[in-house]
């Protein structure tokens, strides 16, 4: 089995243009639409609705199914309709097995799982098949695609890099 | 005629006095309207047409009459680079005119998930409203308690009242107290972030009582072929990131890049350091629009002073430019505090600015007196003074409030006193001032041609700035480049067939002061950066990316084409595309001469200044021929002597049936 890896995000670089999620719909569905995207960048648009003196902040953060290792969703599937790739170690749904009856979503932790009223199908991220369009459009980089053991390294090198700054600037004020 | 993919396929007509509304599919409005999608596409093509078809005369702007039109094109809302913008407009409340802008955020997108193209706003409600576009259901709502509320307070309230089950589910494009006194320059606002401004619509917006409208939009759009489209999309972000040397700055610095190339400010980085000292960024890149490659927006928060603990998304170009050049406001936190008030009250930068920038030249000379300016002494430099005197403007508040909130070319004339001499104003609008002489030609030949009065945006050609002799040691250092160097790329890789390169830079490679001092060539070129505006304007898409920014090499007609086969299955190419984009801009200049009798004799500033020499600088006692550049403009474009289109350039156009009531001349200048 090849290196199993999963979408990592990094908030500080996300430029909210959310050309991950109309990139995911446009590949799996054949047109573009935010609601039918498999990743989902929840936005805190402070700036929009906070009045001018008042502290608000503006904050991008990534929903999508996390290729769980304990998968509640392919737990509770009745019809066993939820299956690991081995290419690629992504949780697929094969839609001619699956009932509609949403268990999957019900097992979801973080309601990464969505239904699709028009085509009677549940949608979750299948990883694209090895080649996730999410990561290939996002231009900030703030997504990226890396193997699970290694997904803590843009997470700990930001904020390892931080603390270094912080830590300089305050030897140089020590020393002034 | 069937829709094509790319278009949602609805159009919604809202009648305000009766607060009902009326839903047609899109097809059908085409035939009344005559609208050919291959001809128009949407966006700006589509509200000239709609406007054409419907005024015949000029009326009062500020009449229930006057509609809104909001219109979103085949690229919005598709997963095309920069697709989150619309263009939204109506007749001008300065002008009299056409008028137009485009707006972004997610207002656009939204509205075409929920099903519309077009948006048409007809007649003025009896009580103040707002409207809620719910997918296809449409609701009024009273908006009472909604008035006299600022931008950002009406978005948070609008939202709360609706019920938003996510934020940002429901967007919402709203005014705010200028508006609502109607004051001349009023944009409305898009969630607090993008105005489509200098359109205007704000006060026309007022002026139907319509508070704000609001969109969620849980639908898809329909294209022609996917996976191409993420293919050519991919191909045309990732060639402009790599080829376009000022990107990378713009990503991470905001609009301040363009420092080097719109101001005589060199881009050393001292002033983006003294930023990050006395303001913070919380977030390494910037923030965007839909689909955007290269956002703009800097989340800003301001560390010193007394503004400290401001935040604002912001830090933009408009507000850059008119602050340090205008205004002299030269602290950062006043600076974005500022452009935050501006945004709240609903003003926009450039008229309030200008309009200001004036008065002062009035007071300093005595044409304004201190019983005027209720007792003000008006001058440049001081933000809290400014902050105040916009906070009037935009209540209409006492002798001074009342005064600028109708503009220069009113104002001016209200009070005389040879006040209308300086008035920095083209057909009534008003426009940030560059003084041709000493620095670019195009640029203000853009402000005299504008559809839309004194405007620099309809035509946005920088190519003189960046080549500019005095910037050459200042930005190009900055990327690493000579000046040869750079304008031998930009000018291989610029968007244009070879024969006309050859027309307008002639056989140099190199960097020609020449040709950069002389108007030789720059009507042509005028001509070419005027049509492409028009054309992704009706795509819809954004200005920054296009090939009419930075050093002009970003997405061009070329890419434009493939991409738009791509989402609507047509077979256009690059001619016919600028051919579109040639059609708006003619139908866009009938359409002013038909309703306000708009030609050469208005294609003139206001402001004497323009024509006496040059004061100062290398270029002292210059004089730009503005008359021959005109003449050799129309010219180009097919036009009269006086600035009319001809009756061979309307047909050329396909234009013919449209304009058959119009006594137009018939020989070219």
């Amino acid at each position: 089995m090849a290196e199993e890896k999963v979408i990592v995000f990094d908030p500080l670089y996300c430029s909210g243009c959310m050309y991950c999620m109309t990139a995911c719909s446009t590949y799996h569905q054949g047109s573009t639409s935010l609601s039918k995207s498999r990743i989902h960048i929840v936005r805190h648009e402070g700036h929009a609705i906070a009045n001018m003196m008042e502290e608000d902040h503006l904050i991008f953060d990534l929903i999508t199914c996390q290729q769980c290792d304990q998968p509640y969703c392919q737990y509770l599937c009745p019809a066993l309709a939820i299956e690991k790739d081995p290419m690629t170690g992504a949780l697929k749904v094969n839609h001619d097995r699956c009932i509609g009856c949403r268990m999957c979503m019900v097992g979801c932790p973080f309601g990464a799982i969505l239904y699709d009223s028009n085509r009677k199908q549940v949608l979750k991220c299948e990883l694209c098949g090895g080649e996730p369009q999410c990561v290939r459009f996002c231009i900030s980089g703030a997504l990226k695609f890396l193997p699970k053991d290694l997904s803590h390294l843009v997470q700990r090198d930001r904020f390892g890099r931080e603390k270094i700054r912080h830590h300089f600037k305050k030897v140089e004020g020590e020393s002034r | 005629m069937s829709i094509p993919p790319g278009y949602a396929g609805k159009v919604l007509i809202i009648y305000l006095d009766h607060e009902a509304s009326e839903i047609l599919p899109l097809d059908r409005f085409w035939k009344t309207y005559e609208i050919d999608p291959q001809k128009w596409l949407g966006g700006d093509g589509v509200i000239t047409k709609i406007l054409w078809e419907d005024y015949h005369t000029a009326i009062d702007p500020l009449d229930p009459e006057n509609e809104i039109v909001i219109a979103t094109g085949p690229w919005t809302a598709t997963a095309a680079p920069q697709s989150g913008r619309a263009m939204l407009g109506c007749i001008d409340p300065k002008t009299g005119g056409f008028s137009s802008g485009s707006f972004g955020w997610f207002f656009p997108s939204m509205l075409k998930y929920a099903g519309f193209d077009i948006v048409i706003l007809k007649g003025k409600a009896k009580r103040p409203i707002y409207i809620f576009i719910d997918d296809q259901k449409v609701l009024f709502r009273d908006a009472s308690h909604l008035w006299g509320k600022e931008t950002s307070e009406t978005v948070r309230m609008v939202r709360e009242e609706l019920g938003e089950r996510y934020e940002g589910e429901i967007r919402v494009l709203s005014i705010s107290v200028a508006g609502e006194h109607l004051v001349k320059y009023s944009p409305p606002c898009s969630d607090g972030t993008s105005c489509p401004g200098r359109s205007g619509a704000g006060t026309v917006m007022g002026s139907k009582n319509l508070k704000a409208v609001a969109v969620r939009g849980t639908g898809e759009v329909s294209l022609f072929d996917p996976h191409g489209l993420l293919d050519s999309s991919y191909l045309a972000i990732k060639s402009l990131i790599e080829k376009e040397p000022l990107i990378k700055l713009w990503r991470e610095y905001g609009a301040t890049t363009s420092l080097g190339t719109a101001m005589d400010w060199p881009i050393s980085g001292a002033m983006l350091v003294k930023n990050r000292e006395e303001a913070d960024f919380p977030h390494l890149k910037n923030v965007g629009c839909l689909d955007c490659p290269n956002p703009c927006y800097h989340w800003l928060q301001i560390k010193k002073g007394k503004y400290s603990g401001l935040r604002h998304l912001g830090g933009h170009m408009t507000f850059l430019t008119v602050c340090l050049r205008n205004l002299g406001i030269q602290e950062f936190g006043e600076w974005i505090y500022f452009e935050r008030l501006l945004q709240e009250l609903g003003l926009d930068p450039a008229s309030f600015s200008m309009t200001y920038s004036w008065a002062v030249d009035c007071f300093e000379r005595g044409m304004l007196t201190l019983e005027d300016t209720d007792g003000m002494t008006l001058k440049r430099g001081d933000a809290e003074l400014i902050c105040e005197v916009a906070r009037r403007v935009a209540y209409r508040q006492g002798k001074l409030g009342d005064l600028l909130a109708d503009g220069v070319a009113e104002a001016s004339q209200r009070i005389g006193r040879g006040s209308e001499r300086i008035a920095p104003h083209v057909k009534g609008k008003e426009y940030i001032q560059r003084d041709a002489k000493v620095q670019a030609l195009m640029w203000s030949l853009g402000a005299l041609t504008s559809p839309r009065g004194g405007d620099w945006l309809r035509h946005h050609n920088v190519w003189e700035l960046a080549f500019f002799p005095e910037k050459r040691d200042t930005y190009l250092k900055w990327i690493g480049k000579t000046c040869t160097e750079v304008y031998k790329e930009s000018l291989e890789r610029l968007d244009m067939p070879e024969g006309l390169k050859k027309k307008i830079f002639g056989d140099s490679q190199r960097v020609d002061l020449e040709w950069i001092e002389s108007p030789k060539g720059k009507a042509l070129f005028s001509v070419w950066t005027e049509n492409l505006v028009a054309l992704f304007n009706s795509l819809v898409t954004c200005m920054f990316g296009s090939a009419t920014m930075f050093l002009m090499v970003g997405i061009g007609p070329t890419t434009y084409s493939e991409i738009l086969n791509k989402i609507t299955g047509w077979n256009t190419s690059y001619d016919e595309l600028m051919r579109i984009g040639d059609r708006i801009f003619n139908l866009q200049r009938l359409f002013n001469y038909r309703i306000k009798g708009w030609d050469h004799k208005d294609d003139t500033f206001a402001d004497q200044r323009a024509y006496e020499p040059a004061q100062m600088g290398i270029y002292k006692g210059r004089v730009v021929p503005w008359n021959e550049v005109l003449q050799e403009y129309y010219r180009i474009r097919g036009w009269s002597k006086e600035g009319v289109p001809t009756k061979a350039k309307i047909e050329e156009l396909d234009l013919g049936e449209a304009t058959k009531a119009l006594d137009l001349p018939e020989e070219i200048n």
